[in-house]
């Protein structure tokens, strides 16, 4: 079984983003810790039960990106990916899911795949596009939000449990497929010492546009699809009325709020 | 049919959500505007009857597939058919709804079509030459950004409970017109084994009211008193991440970056204190309650109402407060 | 007549006792080699530097009994038993070299003396033996236990100082030499013995002559396979005792280079380990002040050397033996000796270590197993993941922003060494003090005492990393490393000197770990600095309309047991007017943890009854208005026990910083 899990390298979920004041489309990026995207750490966990449970298989690990996203790729073969790829080009960080698709597409169309892991959305954009274009671009049946996958190595098929809002489903799939992990679906484990240390010194091979076949035109880095026009801090919220007292009277004066604002 | 807005109606069972009249509301409006027409994709096992709804809200014209072929959604027939119609019609613009379905499918529609899509957006403004600037949160909320998608048709989902469901109007009616769709079993790569249908109390993107519990809350029989509000309410349970790593409930429920992003009329955080990481998934809710201990807690920063105190007096004493007042 | 025995009277072919006796002692030989080829499959560890003070604490704590006699009764019982046998063995010794080289007479007040000395040093060792064996199987205290082994040396024991004795009344009811009335306690019971006729008592004398040879001999060889051996490994334990400081924790191997961390089996230990295992004599005394044990965990200090003896016991010469495949499954200490539960029930209090009377270690046994689990294994409880992913990515265990650390103290106007680098201290206020709630306002009323006092203190912001305490004890080595060189290339680009801390936990490892990695400064606990202050009369403590009244002062593990700073916060306290300072039922080296060290903080505590609890309640039994902490980690776990017992609002939870805030008057 050969899994190719897309990882992403997205900044902390506790950082304070800052738009940068020279261009105001893109993020200040220093004083950023940098981290695998949470959700991709549900794919490359999914990919090391799967292939633990069948024993035996090759988890590969690719990334789009700039020279930063490397750290997401090590941290991925510190949990135990066999081998992890990083594409990466001039101008790669503004590639938009359309671009990133087609990049990833072209790369995996060259490798042997038989189940594509994705995290449901990078914590960055949120955009959680590239899986589904990816899956139309590579002609793959596609599952979002999982949160159970059963694989059957002998017939190539799989079912995904995935998250719909308010219930589930279990949705049968023939092989190779693009699966989204959510939360959910496993508990990501620790990485042992020996897989960091290991991790460290790994040589993690670059490829740039041109060894995969592609040029920046026909990556669809020249002409996003979409294209972020100017970032903001969204409107702040101000602190409103502290109610404070005897719990009685407390709850009536809140309840009278509700009620004036028509909440109830 | 120029100029055209079309609105992904979604289904649950059998029925629209309210999302889809949101929608319809929406892209009336812009319709207004532009002078164009609103049409809805009914796609799935519809009643034709049903659809007068979607007339009411602000669709001229309905598309109505109901075969037995869309009876279950499939992605690759859902989307084959919204992008066989889009080749063929050239609509200005496509809304889904940000749910699970529509971010499923606008994706593919668009690569189909060849065209982006903007995801999650909770605003859009139109310019004067027909553009479309969507208004979308980035990095869960910290950052709105501005975004724009290239050719047509111009493809968004749309955040639920952001826009509100218009009021509907009896006198205006949508023709309604029906097509086939024919697919081989080559072309359903997905099939539904399965579905679960889930409590009330987890679907969060489309609740008017949350009760959610955080940290304070425990352990996780004490979430029970948040149930209760709750039900009183009406509304569904959230929580914070801790209160989800600590295991008090289950993750469906979680609020936040890592969790859901939602924007109800009125948000209760109950022993919540308000980490960047839960603020980012709730900040856009109309109005938010805060019930917490600790007076200096970042979510009165941006409680309408906070109320200082011990949540376990509290919130059973509201519970009880508010069955008398619902009746 | 010149006072005097005949050794061997009465006694033919006594000279076979020199043949019989080689079965004893190569029994004793044989046994020890096995002990000692044991403790050698332990990995190396140099513990012969500071010779000087191996030798004193030798003769502090084995000959001078300085841990046993804190516990009185069997202090004293043991004391009996322990000078009684040294005497005894001196006395024997003496005659040993008298009858084989001839190299002085035992006569005249020699002999009396000697005599005397040994039967009463020979009744000492009965009691004391009578008092070891009414406290075990009549008072049974329930950290002790009694296996058959326990019986069997009480027995032993007191059948060859029994035997003895009736061999030497038998000798005195025959000769009835006058001067052997020295011999007090043979002289007094030989009467019941003279109604028995000249005969008899001479074949009788020579039989018991002999059962007492043979309780000797089995005596002799018993003691390496029984806890007997500690006469020889206890001694051995305390003159190889540790020599770090007792805050710091043994370093691992090099972790760039090294295959495997921690133990998995007995062999990946020291020898040191190996030989407290074989030191220890299910005491029980660990047990007894173990929080965890206390609050019905499933650890207990004293099993888990009992337990890992077992297994060096059963698998050492196994593992010895294995070759590339390694040792056989069942070798494991996890799961075969230790459970999960109890490696990670431990706190690190360090109440075990303080109470063993031979200085056996636990806390580094527990945490070199812990080691392995986490470095290794990826085993361990699985709330900790998130606190270790949260230390790695932003330095604090909630995972809250890093860049938000310097936040609680922009308004009252500290600034960072990247500001202003010219401080008096580096004030490393620590995790808690920067990001939980509670924990910064004694920061700032720390801030405000210094700024009151003309102390200039500058903090790190941002810069600042968590101090790698909780990681380091929770086992994870690696992630602690990281922290600590972040921490000690920060302060030395900085050229620290001097740093001042409100946590314990920074307090330690600073002080006490920093150094082997480069980092060496002087460093304070807030109680010390503040403590200073106000003798030097720059802070001076008024009563302002505040009544704290009845005070109860909790020593922090890590302020108390690991560094000795007990009296510093008492002196504020007693400082502060209006101040009742009371003791709680444990305190100073006895005091009870908070249940919040060794990474238990960010652990789920469901087995038994709740540490903090525990302890809440016991200080409120003495009715406090107030319970004094200095350590935000005790705070917040006490302020936890009052609102799980619905107790918030009975008494106060403050930081003696806090405490003498409020008691500084206005301007």
């Amino acid at each position: 079984m050969n899994i190719i899990v897309c990882v992403k390298q997205v900044p902390d979920t506790e950082a304070i983003i800052q738009v940068d004041s020279v261009d105001n489309s893109r993020i200040l990026e220093e004083g950023i810790t940098f981290i695998l995207n949470p959700y991709d750490e549900y794919a490359v966990e999914e990919g090391l039960l799967i292939r633990e449970r069948l024993g035996e298989g090759k988890v590969t690990a690719v990334t789009v990106g700039p020279s930063r996203s490397e750290s997401a790729l090590r941290d991925a073969l510190a949990l135990g990916v066999d081998t992890a790829v990083h594409i990466t080009d001039e101008g790669i960080e503004s590639a938009d899911p359309f671009a990133v698709a087609t990049i990833l597409s072209k790369f995996i169309s060259s490798l042997p795949h038989d189940l594509i892991l994705c995290g449901r959305q990078a914590v960055d954009d949120d955009f959680a596009q590239v899986p589904a274009i990816l899956a139309e671009l590579l002609g793959l049946p596609q599952a979002m939000f999982v949160v159970g996958l059963e694989i059957d190595s002998q017939d190539m098929k799989c079912k995904a449990r995935r998250e719909v809002d308010g219930s589930h489903e279990v949705v049968e799939m023939v092989l190779p497929a693009v699966i989204t992990c959510s939360r959910g679906l496993n508990e990501p484990r620790y990485p042992s010492i020996r897989g960091k240390m290991q991790a460290k010194k790994a040589e993690i091979p670059r490829k740039s546009l041109a060894d995969i076949g592609l040029d920046v035109e026909s990556a669809g880095l020249a002409s996003p699809k979409v294209k972020v026009r100017s970032l903001g801090l969204p409107p702040s919220r101000e602190a409103g009325k502290k109610l404070e007292g005897e719990v009685d009277d407390v709850v009536k004066v809140l309840v009278e709020e509700l009620k004036s604002r028509k909440l109830l | 049919m120029a100029r055209n807005f079309w609105v992904f109606a979604e289904l649950s069972g059998s029925e629209f959500r309210k999302v889809a009249f949101e929608l319809l509301g929406l892209a009336r409006k812009l319709a207004y505007k532009t002078g164009g027409d609103v049409t809805a994709l009914a796609i799935g096992p519809i009643e034709e009857s049903n659809t007068a709804k979607l007339g009411h809200t602000g669709a001229d014209h309905i598309i109505l597939c109901a075969d037995d072929v869309v009876k279950d959604y499939s992605t690759e027939v859902y989307a084959t058919i919204i992008a066989d119609l889009a080749s063929e019609y050239k609509p200005l613009a496509i809304f889904f709804p940000a749910t699970a379905r529509g971010k499923d499918l606008a994706p593919k529609v668009a690569a189909k079509l060849g065209v982006g899509s903007a995801s999650d957006c909770t605003g859009l403004e139109m310019t004067d030459n027909q553009r479309i600037i969507f208004t979308r949160p980035m990095y869960a909320g910290k950052i709105i950004a501005q975004v724009e998608t290239s050719g047509e048709p111009q493809i968004a989902t749309i955040r639920p409970n952001v826009f509100p469901s218009p009021t509907p109007d009896e006198s205006r009616k949508a023709d309604v017109e029906r097509i086939s769709a024919d697919f081989g079993e080559d072309v359903i790569k997905t099939k539904i084994l399965e579905t679960i249908v889930g409590d009330a109390e987890v679907n969060l993107t489309e609740a008017d009211i949350i009760v959610s519990g955080g940290r304070g809350m425990r352990n996780a029989e004490n979430f029970q008193i948040i149930r209760e509000l709750a039900k009183v309410l009406g509304a569904a349970v959230g929580a914070s991440r801790a209160a989800v790593d600590e295991d008090f409930i289950s993750q469906p429920h979680q609020v936040g970056q890592t969790g859901k992003t939602v924007s109800p009329n009125l948000y209760i955080a109950c022993g919540i204190s308000g980490a960047i990481q839960h603020r980012a998934g709730m900040s856009t809710s109309k109005c938010i309650v805060a019930i917490n201990n600790n007076p200096d807690a970042d979510i009165f920063k941006i409680a309408d109402l906070g109320v200082v105190g011990d949540l376990f007096k509290i919130v059973p004493v509201l519970t009880e407060e508010l069955r008398k007042e619902m009746g | 007549m010149e006072p005097t025995r005949i050794i061997y009277w009465n006694i033919p072919y006594h000279n076979l006792v020199y043949i019989l006796v080689i079965i004893p002692i190569a029994l004793f030989i044989w046994g020890f080699i096995r002990i000692f080829r044991l403790i050698a499959l332990g990995k190396p560890d140099n513990r012969l530097d500071h010779l000087g003070s191996r030798l004193k604490d030798k003769l502090l704590y084995v000959l001078g009994q300085w841990r046993v006699f804190k516990s009185p009764l069997i202090g004293i019982a043991h004391g009996m038993v322990f000078f009684g046998f040294l005497v005894l063995l001196v006395g024997t010794m003496l005659e040993a070299l008298h009858v084989l080289f001839h190299l002085f007479e035992i006569k005249g007040w020699f002999y009396l003396i000697l005599s005397f000395l040994l039967d009463i040093l020979g009744f000492a060792v009965l009691v004391g033996i009578i008092i070891a064996a009414v406290r075990r199987y009549i008072l049974r205290p329930k950290y002790l236990d009694r296996m058959w082994e326990d019986g069997v040396i009480l027995s032993l024991i007191a059948l060859v100082v029994i035997t003895g004795f009736i061999v030497e009344a038998l000798r005195i009811a025959v000769l009835k030499p006058p001067f052997e009335v020295w011999s007090t306690v043979g002289w007094t019971i030989a009467p019941i013995f003279e109604g028995l006729g000249k005969s008899s008592i001479l074949t009788l004398h020579q039989i018991m002559w002999w059962v007492h040879m043979a309780l000797s001999f089995a005596f002799i060889a018993y003691i390496p396979f029984s806890k007997l051996r500690h006469i020889f490994t206890s001694p051995a334990s305390v003159f190889f005792r540790s020599s770090l400081p007792k805050g710091e924790l043994p370093p691992t191997e090099d972790l760039e280079q090294a295959e495997t961390f921690g133990a998995a089996t007995v062999n990946q230990l020291t020898w040191k380990d190996l030989l407290d295992l074989e030191a220890c004599t299910r005491c029980g005394r660990c047990e007894d002040a173990c929080p965890a044990h206390a609050s019905e965990k499933p650890l207990s200090p004293k099993n888990i050397i009992i337990d890992l003896r077992d297994n060096l016991h059963r698998w050492g010469a196994k593992i010895a033996k294995a070759g590339d495949e390694g040792p056989p499954d069942d070798a494991l200490i996890i799961p075969t000796s230790i459970e999960p539960e109890e490696l990670w029930a431990c706190t690190t209090c360090r109440a075990c270590m303080e109470q063993c009377p031979i200085l056996i270690e636990h806390l580094p046994k527990i945490v070199e197993v812990r080691r392995e689990q986490v470095l290794m294994q990826s085993a361990f409880p699985k709330e900790l993941q998130l606190t270790f992913k949260n230390m790695e990515t932003n330095s604090n265990p909630w995972g809250l922003g890093w860049a938000e650390r310097g936040k609680w103290a922009e308004e009252l106007g500290v600034k960072t060494l990247a500001e202003d680098a010219d401080v008096d201290y580096l004030f490393y206020v620590g995790c808690m003090g920067s990001f939980d709630e509670r924990a910064k306002r004694v920061a700032c009323d720390f801030v405000r005492l210094c700024q009151r006092a003309g102390i200039k203190l500058g903090i790190l912001g941002g810069e600042e990393k968590c101090c790698g305490d909780n990681a380091r004890r929770a086992g994870n080595e690696y992630l602690s490393y990281m922290l600590m060189l972040e921490n000690i290339e920060t302060f030395n680009a900085y050229d620290v000197r001097r740093i001042v801390t409100i946590c314990p936990h920074g307090y330690n490892t600073i002080k006490n770990e920093y150094p082997r990695f480069g980092g060496r400064y002087a460093v304070f606990h807030h109680s010390e600095l503040l403590a200073d202050l106000l003798l030097d009369g720059k802070l001076t403590p008024c009563n302002n309309g505040g009544k704290p009244g009845r005070v109860i002062y909790h020593d922090s593990c890590y302020l108390g047991r690991y560094n000795d700073i007990y009296a510093e916060p008492r002196k504020i306290l007693e400082a502060i007017p209006g101040v009742v300072l009371d003791e709680a039922l444990q305190h100073h080296r006895k005091s009870f943890c908070c249940g919040g060290g060794g990474g238990r903080m960010w652990l789920e505590e469901e087995i038994g009854k709740r540490i903090n609890e525990m302890r809440m309640e016991e200080l409120m039994g003495k009715d406090p208005q107030t319970v004094v902490t200095a350590c935000g980690f005790c705070m917040t776990m006490f302020e936890d026990a009052l609102k799980a017992k619905d107790m918030v609002g009975q008494v106060a939870v403050k930081d003696i910083a806090e405490l003498l805030w409020e008691a500084q008057g206005e301007g």
